[in-house]
């Protein structure tokens, strides 16, 4: 089978302290792979390191069969890799329609033209009309995205994420501080946004992991302990003991 | 050989002088994140008080006294002033701290008229501590020396072995952290830019009397101050001691060593032009550059070294 | 039909202003203007649009300046290609760029507070240097020419001001044209993203770095047009127009007039330059009242004059008639605003009057009043009035911002009408 991603001995340290410590990682292309693990686990990390915000220590990463392990954030968006954040992270002064609109325009090979306006691009409206919708914000499209509740801007979070189509999605915790029929809406949407492509989502959420999931991925202080099957993993011994054992919610 | 250490020594004297004033903005910048443009405003205060105080008193009151106000005045205007911008980000700050400069000289003019006043040096230093080899070492200047390095082990000091300079030191690396643990952060502010703004007013006392006290002060060594702070690294303080010396010493050995570009040109056997449009290329000498090579350093250490010397942090 | 209604109003505006204000003084004050309008208008690309703030970008104003005058002496004595004073802002603009690419690639590879302290590096920088290279610059004389250098189409020869004010009143418009459309372009709108998060947009595809340089060169082509006309209607340019004192100029100007919405840098540079051109005969205090306006704007609005406006805005788009009670507590709390700040300058104008000592003004008129600031009435009656003045302010500012409130709550109920 095709890997979409793969990391091989990747490690990552901060000064004296090692944060990642040698993680083999292989995300199959067209699946829904969670990553799960205890808070300081080095999640986040680990998605710094994919998507090119710190470049890691050792060891490489692969997009398909591109090596983007010293590449930075904006060539590894461009070669098709996307994603979004535990912390909100929009364009708050903007309004909702140019914060999705920002989201296609590389994609759609607008890049930094200044010589074409924006309201007359058919494709790129369009496409922003699309997302728009899909998020649930097409009411809302003109408010300042500063405004918008925690909820819709989570949603749009994600919008501007998979806005340029790229085929591997990485989502940071979408669900985090939402409440129950929020992180229902929030599932479905991530289920349809992620339709035919690769998704890799990190999540505390135990209900939506195994939900959405094809196979899991456990990191333990900066190590993955095991890999598999959503059934695999719940009666996995070792994650028992270092992960669900432990109490956490 | 002799006039290489006259100059050296010259150097070195406005190189500590500088970085008494890169400390105080240094130890601003790292506490708060605020880039302070006014900081060479609070310099020219601290000389403008200074002058007034040994009118009426003497120069030792206001080597004490001045710096004091000058404080007291930074920590109103970081209280009333600075505290209610801090939300609107660091830009805001530095724009507030650049409006607070022009209204700073303004008041200086206003005060104390738009003509330099007659701070001088007090009496008992006026004279010569010793001749050397041909060249004067005045009392005074090495006074000055003696002033800037003691206040440099005495900061360096309070940082390493005291209380508040772990509180400063902790705050430096992890704000949200200090909160934590009880201290009262605000306040903290408060007097972290009252003390910076007092270590200014200090080169203000000691330098202002040499280098001349008026309303232009600020702005000519202000912009130096940042290159400074900039050259040595964003936030540290041993960065802004290197970089500080090594400004003074390179524009003080360009000005007392008056090299021209022409000669250079002669000595390469080229001809000069004499007549065209770029005639002054050949014509520059390293006096006249001088005032251009604290940037021109800067430029160069942003192309090759971004971060400055020591710089550990980015903006 | 409704979009093109400002940009035409704009120009039947700039049409009859000569004849409504025809004395020399008028026709010179708004040529400036109108250039000044072009600056401002580059530099908030820079601030407002780009999110970057720089200390030196009347450098490539000013070069471009220095650029122009050399050009047109050279055109005069016939050692360059003739080029007619219509088109000459487009090469102070092409110098402006070149500059603002070649400076720009150093500067903007840091952004926020590193950035600008590199603008004001290269600022000093390029100012100590139009001292030191004589022949280029001619130190603190500057240089100048005659902006007289032949008839062009209808017999125009840009001698008589009025030639000189249609001339930057036609680069003024089509350079605000462009520039708004710019805001609009993908370039326009990315640009506005990085201001608000440099860091996501990376994450989308874009490099902030290219983004900021790209901004930065297109702000420099602006600011040469505008240096170059500067060069036209004034016909000399000298160090003041690259140095920090001109890039502080056009700073308050953007700042006060506000930087969050496109017409914020063109009140700005109308009310500043009008305010110093009036008022620097008047007062020797207007460069600290200048920085006093822009300290409190950081201080209390920070959105600036056009903030102000555009506050109201959702209010009087609902219905004009909601802004109806905002008028009796706005006029209370504006009556208070103006004699607190009448005492205060009275005071700074007596204040100023003593220590002045070079003035050779015996005595001190201010609003009319002979004001002696040697006796005591005078400073009693302005600390009075400026005392009062502030009591007032305090006490009619919540009822003016609660006003403000009950109007914007009742637009949001109301629907659009």
């Amino acid at each position: 089978m095709n890997s979409a991603l793969t990391l091989t001995g990747v490690r990552k340290s901060f000064g004296a302290t090692e944060i990642i410590r040698g993680v083999d990682l292989e995300i199959r292309d067209g699946e829904r792979h969670a990553i799960i693990g205890p808070n300081g686990a080095g999640k986040s990390t680990l998605y710094n390191l994919i998507s090119g915000r710190f470049p890691p220590s050792a060891g490489g990463i692969h997009l398909y069969d591109t090596d983007i392990t010293n590449k930075k954030a904006f060539e590894i968006n461009r070669l098709g890799l996307t994603r979004s954040f535990q912390v909100t992270n929009i364009f708050a002064r903007m309004s909702v329609l140019d914060n999705v609109r920002c989201g296609c325009l590389f994609a759609l090979g607008h890049r930094y033209a200044w010589w074409k306006l924006v309201g007359r691009l058919r494709d790129l409206n369009d496409r922003t009309v699309l997302i728009l919708k899909d998020i649930g914000l097409w009411g809302k499209r003109d408010l300042p995205a500063g405004l918008l509740s925690y909820a819709d801007q989570r949603a749009l979070e994600l919008g501007i994420a998979v806005a340029g189509g790229a085929n591997v999605i990485l989502l940071d915790e979408p669900t985090a501080g939402m409440s129950h029929s929020e992180i229902e809406q929030a599932v479905s949407l991530i289920r349809r946004i992620s339709e035919g492509k690769t998704l890799v989502i990190v999540e505390h959420d135990m209900g939506v992991v195994f939900d959405l999931a094809d196979r899991i991925s456990v990191l333990v202080y900066g190590e993955i302990i095991a890999t598999g099957s959503p059934s695999e993993i719940r009666s996995s011994a070792a994650v028992q003991e270092a992960y669900l054992g432990t109490g956490a919610s | 050989m002799e006039s290489f250490i006259f100059a050296m020594f010259n150097g070195v004297l406005y190189g500590m002088l500088l970085f008494l004033l890169a400390s105080g903005l240094t130890l601003i910048f790292s506490m708060m994140g605020v880039l302070n443009f006014a900081h060479a405003s609070f310099f020219m205060l601290g000389a403008y008080f200074a002058y007034q105080i040994s009118e009426g008193l003497n120069f030792w009151a206001a080597l004490i006294v001045a710096p004091v106000i000058v404080g007291m005045v930074g920590a109103g205007i970081e209280r009333w002033g600075l505290r209610p911008v801090h939300r609107y980000g660091h830009v805001a700050e530095l724009l507030f701290t650049f409006g607070v400069a022009y209204v700073i000289e303004e008041l200086v003019q206003m005060i104390w008229g738009r003509v330099p006043v007659p701070y001088e040096i007090p009496d008992a230093m006026s004279g010569a501590l010793f001749t050397w080899q041909g060249f004067d070492y005045s009392i005074y200047r090495v006074f000055m020396l003696v002033v800037s390095v003691a206040i440099f082990v005495a900061l360096f000091a309070l940082l390493t072995y005291t209380r508040i300079g772990l509180i400063i030191r902790a705050a430096v690396s992890d704000p949200i952290h200090v909160a934590t643990l009880g201290h009262d952060i605000p306040r903290i502010f408060m007097w972290t830019f009252g003390f910076g703004c007092a270590l200014a007013g200090v080169a203000g006392v000691v330098g202002g009397n040499v280098l001349g006290t008026e309303p232009a002060m600020a702005i000519q060594l202000g912009p130096i101050v940042f290159v400074v702070i900039v050259i040595g690294g964003l936030g540290s303080l041993g960065g802004a001691l290197v970089a500080a010396l090594i400004i003074g010493i390179v524009t003080r050995l360009a000005i007392f060593y008056d090299y021209g570009v022409g000669s250079l040109v002669l000595a390469l056997g080229l001809e000069i032009d004499t007549a065209g449009m770029l005639r002054d290329f050949t014509r520059i000498t390293t006096a006249q550059v001088a005032p251009v090579l604290p940037y021109l350093m800067l430029v160069l250490m942003l192309i090759f070294k971004p971060r400055g010397l020591f710089g550990t942090r980015d903006v | 039909m409704g979009r093109l209604a400002p940009w035409i109003g704009g120009a039947i505006v700039l049409i009859a202003l000569p004849h409504v204000f025809s004395s020399g003084f008028a026709l010179t004050l708004m040529s400036q203007i109108g250039l000044l309008i072009v600056f401002a208008l580059a530099y908030n690309m820079l601030l407002g649009q780009g999110g970057m703030l720089s200390f030196g970008h009347a450098v490539y104003f000013g070069l471009a300046g220095y650029f122009t005058i050399h050009y047109l002496n050279f055109i005069y004595e016939e050692e360059v290609p003739y080029i007619p004073v219509t088109l000459i802002p487009l090469l102070g603009g092409l110098v402006g760029l070149f500059f603002g690419i070649l400076i720009g690639y150093v500067s903007t590879r840091r952004a926020g507070t590193t950035f600008a302290m590199i603008s004001l590096g290269f600022g000093e920088m390029v100012t100590a240097l139009t001292l030191v290279l004589v022949a280029i610059f001619n130190g603190e004389d500057g240089i100048q020419t005659d902006r007289v250098i032949g008839e062009e189409l209808f017999g125009v020869t840009y001698g008589p001001n009025i030639e000189v004010y249609y001339l930057i009143a036609g680069w003024c418009l089509l350079c605000t044209l462009a520039m708004f459309l710019l805001t609009r372009t993908p370039f326009g709108r990315i640009s506005n993203a990085v201001r608000d998060n440099p860091e996501r947009v990376e994450f989308i595809g874009y490099s902030s770095q290219r983004i900021r340089w790209l901004a930065f060169s297109l702000s420099s082509f602006f600011a040469g047009i505008a240096g170059a006309l500067h060069a036209v209607n004034i016909e000399h340019v000298g160090f003041e127009q690259v140095s920090v004192l001109q890039s502080g100029l056009v700073l308050f100007m953007v700042y006060i007039g506000g930087t969050a919405s496109f017409v914020g840098p063109i009140i700005g540079a109308t009310l500043l330059y009008f305010l110093q051109s009036t008022l620097t005969g008047v007062t020797e205090a207007w460069v600290l009242y200048l920085g006093v306006m822009f300290v409190a704007v950081i201080m209390f609005f920070p959105g600036g004059l056009a903030g102000l406006i555009t506050m109201h805005q959702p209010i009087w788009r609902v219905h004009a008639r909601l802004l109806a009670p905002l008028l009796i507590p706005y006029t209370r709390f504006f009556a208070a605003l103006v004699a607190s700040v009448l005492g205060c300058i009275g005071l700074i104008e007596m204040l100023y009057f003593r220590s002045s000592r070079l003035s050779t003004e015996t005595e001190l008129v201010i609003y009319g009043i002979e004001s002696d600031p040697f006796s005591a009435v005078p400073w009693i009656v302005f600390t009075g009035i400026a005392v009062a003045g502030g009591f007032a302010v305090r006490k009619t500012l919540p009822s003016a911002v609660s006003a403000w409130n009950t109007a914007i709550a009742d637009a949001r109920t109301l629907p659009r009408g």
